[in-house]
């Protein structure tokens, strides 16, 4: 193989780390996601935030297809911060993974 | 490779000539009588009969997903939670950058048919009718809408009988809320790495999170490196 063959072998292996690390984080906004009481959720800082300082037991929340969709907040709050907690987990071992891959 | 990643039983819809080996739920023929059909390399590429779904589908819930929509993740069974007749996939990305299409110039945001789901009520009824009514008279529609591409795209005939279902509202939110990863161009290899899967194009390459990916090269479908991905996918 002659030298600019294996440079161009090499360009071809080579990945990007920041488009990487972008479907990785568009994959972790999919993840988010959570279904309850009929409805579709996208769990944020702020969701957890509110759900944790709301005073009463139940509230009605707008989901990702702007329905009211009615909540009891201790259980939504523990869906929540238990599938965000995952979630996060998660994004945070495979970045982990990926920052240090240059080469397929 | 779907059914071990969701658990829900899976059918094929295919002509009758289609041999597979592979244990479906059901394997539904039907006869193909389209003229208008692609032939690229990978062979002839039929895919104009999508408003049949409604019909042929044996399920009350069904996700129609193409051929080549590679099933890795829990997300679209999420979706099956709610309360809806349809939804269909309104956002695509290419791994670089999001793909932001309009059917012409001055033509309407496309959907993507490569996914579904939909539940047997009246309004997805309608919605397949009138994407039957679209390909019948396809040309009318072309010109109405001002499409770029001659050619019959099931994208395009969903996107407008969604629109008119939706009383002309750009602004109804029928879609899956995530964007699918579209790979468009030519792949070498897929393999999984753990929870990774690496991914070479020709020029390129991509260490993503196991997730759903759209492949549209179908020289890669029908490689045995396709066939290994999912056979290293089935016994992970």
């Amino acid at each position: 193989m002659s030298e600019l063959n294996e440079i161009v072998e090499k360009i071809n292996q080579a990945t990007d780390y920041q488009t990487n690390k972008r479907i990785l984080r568009e994959k972790t906004q999919t993840d988010l996601h959570v279904p309850y009481n009929g409805g579709l959720f996208k769990i944020s800082p702020e969701l957890i935030a509110f759900l944790k300082v709301w005073p009463s037991d139940e509230l009605f929340l707008e989901d990702t297809y702007q329905n009211p969709i009615k909540i009891a907040r201790d259980e939504f709050f523990t869906l929540c911060c238990e599938h965000y907690q995952i979630v996060m987990n998660t994004w945070h071992d495979q970045h982990e993974q990926i920052k240090r891959i240059r080469k397929v | 490779m779907a059914t071990k990643t969701t658990g829900l039983p899976v059918s094929l819809v295919t002509d009758p000539d289609t041999v597979t080996d592979y244990p479906f739920d059901h394997v539904i023929t039907k006869e193909n009588t389209l003229k208008n059909y692609k032939v690229g390399e990978a062979g002839a590429w039929r895919n104009g009969g999508r408003y049949n779904a409604y019909d042929l589908t044996p399920y009350d819930e069904t996700i129609v997903i193409d051929a080549d929509y590679f099933v890795m993740d829990q997300n679209l069974v999420k979706l099956l939670e709610q309360d809806f007749d349809y939804r269909i996939m309104q956002k695509n990305n290419l791994p670089g950058n999001q793909w932001k299409l309009t059917m012409g110039m001055v033509g309407l945001p496309y959907v993507w048919a490569t996914v579904i789901i939909f539940r047997k009520t009246k309004k997805s009824e309608i919605l397949f009718d009138l994407v039957k009514r679209v390909q019948r008279n396809y040309e009318y529609y072309r010109r109405l809408y001002h499409m770029r591409e001659g050619n019959f795209r099931n994208d395009y005939a969903f996107t407008i009988a969604n629109v008119i279902l939706n009383g002309y509202d750009l602004n109804e939110t029928q879609g899956i809320p995530w964007n699918m990863l579209t790979f468009a161009g030519v792949i070498t290899d897929i393999e999984l790495a753990g929870s990774l899967l690496k991914i070479r194009e020709d020029k390129k390459a991509y260490v993503i999170p196991k997730q759903d990916i759209h492949v549209m090269d179908k020289g890669f479908l029908l490689s045995e490196n396709c066939q290994q991905l999912v056979d290293q996918l089935c016994a992970a």
